[in-house]
């Protein structure tokens, strides 16, 4: 009798199992056929130097990556893509917190300005960007009109080198918000009312319930976000791509890794060498990650 | 029992889809010759994909498409457009995976490469027997392009040249004369610095080959390429054009203009009276009204001789066709006479074909369009090589500093030599 309802409960997990894998399986393939294939060909490819159309690759060992370490623009690129980075992650990040605070709260038509925050992330980067374009454009641009009637002089804001990065990290921060902000929301909504009620009972105000209850607790959430819009901002491709094309006076402070290594592998066609640049934003974006992970334990409370 | 076997069976049936995904680029090759049998003897009705960069062009061009799919009954041809720079990303990846387009649109800067790795059709024996395309018909400079060790892989389709467009009001104002075939260097500059008021400019000097400083090269006597494959920045003659050039800007008479970004926008609100732009523009220039009521356009002016560069491209048919037959028979067409004839009068470009173009020029009434078609006996082809894509943005990353007055002419002219030349050395 025992061994019998033993067996039935192991043929249950065994088919709670194959179940399971059912259900993650269109996510293992995807990510194996998608990504995690790509990626070894990846490095496997950035030791070749490439012939066209995959065909004639020859091997030459470290020399795509001897040249990428003396080649300058290599490093302006890492820097650029630190730079925006450092941008986009904390103001944006910044902003999608106050706006989700504020949607938190008791707002007539609270839906409607979620769904606005969250329309730049639906739109397509590249319409986005052809936009922002002309809206950035110095002689006939909306904002440069605007700086005009304020009596302020017109700015360069696609071509001076200065400049161009900031506007590009504007688009990026603009477009990312709405999603940060959602994640956010629902981060604050987990957190439960009975803790607010407490403090203001203790007579706490709504600074004091903000840092002691709120940031602690959406810290996880926050978490998430953080890692997730780094790794992102690390590839920033088509706003660059969009706006500073080579001729660009500003493009050596632009370009950034990922539109150093689509030139290289497409245009150039040299996807040798494109693929050792990838290689150097992957290994980039592991040890930040790593670093972060660490970091965690000393700031992110799960509940 | 019957619950278990479920899920194993929609994972197997998911594989199956999986994997037959990822074979069908390979069958589609294998079974090649196979496909054009069944599909000759049974009269069935074949489809070409026919791909191309220029929406514009594209409007047009389907209608002498009809006409081709008129004549040739059981033929229908699919227009495909990507712009350009994603058109080259959209063959690579065609070619790499074997599912190119049957019959597409080939560049002077890649033809190389893909005529060297057996990506394109050989017409060289497709033309010899044929009695509608004849090659001595174009410009030799046109047809020499295409042809790659002997063999000729695509028929030349169109030209361009690049012209001088000047706002009449402006140079109406100004009590200037318009530019014709006597303009000099001096009329040009001259001129530039007369239209240049407070908030307008006299000309536009954007940092640009094709449109912009290789005309001046050229017409100075100097060479971006040499024909032993040598950069030719470093030329005294180049050197010379390149900082007449840039002097128009570092004086005030063109604002600092980077490629394409907005350029086009520049002359139609009046903010610069002269431009350079390839006949390519000519629809979008007539289709904007400020533009066709104050501009016109005329021959590039000279220096020690009267130079354009020009371009032209070919039709191309893909290795691997399943329809080689029906992709030569529309490239045929296109070739021949009577089709460079009709793209002529339909105003879709200027046919490359001996006394074609001349029908073209009655397609616009609303500029002085023989403008491009006198250019083409002076014309210089558009320097190329084996790896053109790649010098040509090594040489604007060089150049840019003295178009921002950061460097001499001389120095960043050198400095694009020297990294072209590395570049060059690269291609063996």
């Amino acid at each position: 009798m025992e061994r019998v309802l033993q067996s039935k409960a192991s043929r249950r997990i065994r088919n709670e199992w194959y179940w399971a894998w059912f259900f993650i399986a269109p996510t293992i393939i995807g990510l194996v056929v998608l990504n995690i294939i790509p990626i070894f060909q990846t490095v496997y490819m950035s030791f070749f130097k490439s012939g066209d159309f995959g065909k004639s690759n020859v091997f030459i060992g470290f020399d795509n990556y001897i040249k990428m370490f003396s080649d300058a623009q290599v490093w302006h690129a890492v820097a650029n893509t630190l730079l925006y980075t450092l941008l986009v992650v904390p103001v944006s990040i910044a902003l999608a917190m106050l706006l989700a605070v504020l949607l938190n709260g008791k707002i007539r038509g609270k839906s409607l300005y979620r769904t606005i925050y969250f329309i730049p992330m639906v739109a397509a980067p590249a319409a986005v960007t052809m936009v922002w374009k002309w809206l950035y454009n110095t002689q006939f641009g909306l904002i440069n009109y605007g700086l005009g009637q304020l009596g302020l002089p017109a700015v360069n804001w696609v071509n001076n080198p200065n400049v161009a990065m900031i506007s590009i990290a504007i688009i990026g921060i603009w477009s990312v918000i709405g999603y940060n902000m959602v994640l956010l929301l629902a981060g604050l909504q987990e957190i439960p009312r009975d803790y607010y009620e407490a403090s203001e009972i203790d007579g706490a105000g709504k600074w004091r319930q903000f840092f002691v209850i709120t940031l602690p607790l959406v810290t996880p959430t926050l978490f998430f976000v953080l890692v997730t819009s780094m790794i992102q901002s690390m590839q920033v491709f088509d706003v660059i791509y969009m706006m500073i094309d080579v001729t660009n006076p500003a493009y050596e402070n632009t370009v950034s890794l990922v539109y150093l290594f689509y030139n290289n592998s497409f245009k150039y066609s040299n996807k040798g060498y494109g693929s050792a640049i990838v290689m150097l934003l992957l290994v980039i974006i592991m040890i930040i990650t790593v670093f972060q992970m660490k970091a965690q334990k000393k700031w992110v409370n799960y509940m | 029992m019957r619950r278990k076997a479920l899920p194993l069976l929609l994972m197997l049936t998911l594989l199956l889809a999986l994997t037959a995904c990822g074979g069908s680029g390979k069958s589609e090759g294998q079974s090649n010759s196979g496909d054009t049998d069944q599909q000759g003897s049974k009269g069935k009705e074949v489809t070409l994909t026919y791909a191309m960069w220029d929406s514009t062009q594209a409007k047009s061009l389907r209608t002498l498409l009809d006409e081709f799919e008129d004549k040739n009954p059981g033929i229908k041809v699919n227009v495909e457009v990507t712009g350009w720079s994603d058109y080259w990303t959209m063959l690579e990846a065609g070619a790499t995976g074997g599912s190119l387009p049957d019959v597409f649109w080939m560049h002077s800067n890649e033809i190389y490469r893909y005529a060297s790795n057996g990506m394109l059709l050989d017409l060289t024996d497709k033309i010899s027997s044929s009695n509608q395309v004849d090659v001595s018909k174009y410009p030799d400079g046109l047809v020499k392009i295409y042809n790659y060790e002997g063999k000729q892989y695509a028929v030349p389709k169109d030209f361009d040249t690049i012209g001088l467009w000047y706002n009449k009001t402006m140079f109406d104002a100004a009590g200037l004369s318009y530019p014709d075939e006597t303009w000099t260097w001096d009329d040009l500059y001259n001129a530039a610095k007369t239209l240049t008021k407070d908030g307008t400019y006299g000309i536009l000097a954007p940092l640009h080959n094709q449109e912009g400083y290789y005309n001046f090269v050229y017409q100075n006597g100097g060479t971006i390429i040499t024909d032993d494959k040598k950069s030719g920045y470093d030329d005294p003659k180049t050197i010379e054009a390149l900082e007449f050039y840039i002097k128009l800007i570092h004086e005030g008479l063109s604002p600092e203009v980077y490629g394409d970004g907005g350029r086009a926008e520049m002359v139609q609100n009046g903010v610069a009276a002269m431009g350079f732009f390839g006949s390519w523009n000519l629809s979008g220039f007539t289709d904007n009204e400020a533009m066709a009521e104050n501009f016109d356009v005329a021959v590039l002016p000279k220096q020690e001789r009267q130079a354009s560069i020009y371009n032209g491209l070919g039709n191309a048919v893909a290795f691997n066709t399943k329809h080689p037959e029906e992709a030569w028979k529309l490239v045929e067409y296109l070739g021949s006479k009577e089709g460079q004839d009709r793209q002529a009068e339909l105003g879709i470009a200027i046919s490359a074909y001996e006394g074609s173009a001349d029908l073209w020029l009655s397609s616009n009434k609303t500029y002085n369009i023989k403008a491009f078609v006198d250019m083409v006996q002076y014309g210089v082809i558009r320097p190329y090589s084996n790896s053109t894509a790649v010098w040509e943005d090594k040489a604007y990353e060089a150049l840019k500093p003295a178009f921002m007055g950061e460097t001499t002419v001389e120095e960043a002219a050198k400095n694009a030599a020297k990294i072209m030349n590395e570049s060059l050395a690269e291609e063996k």
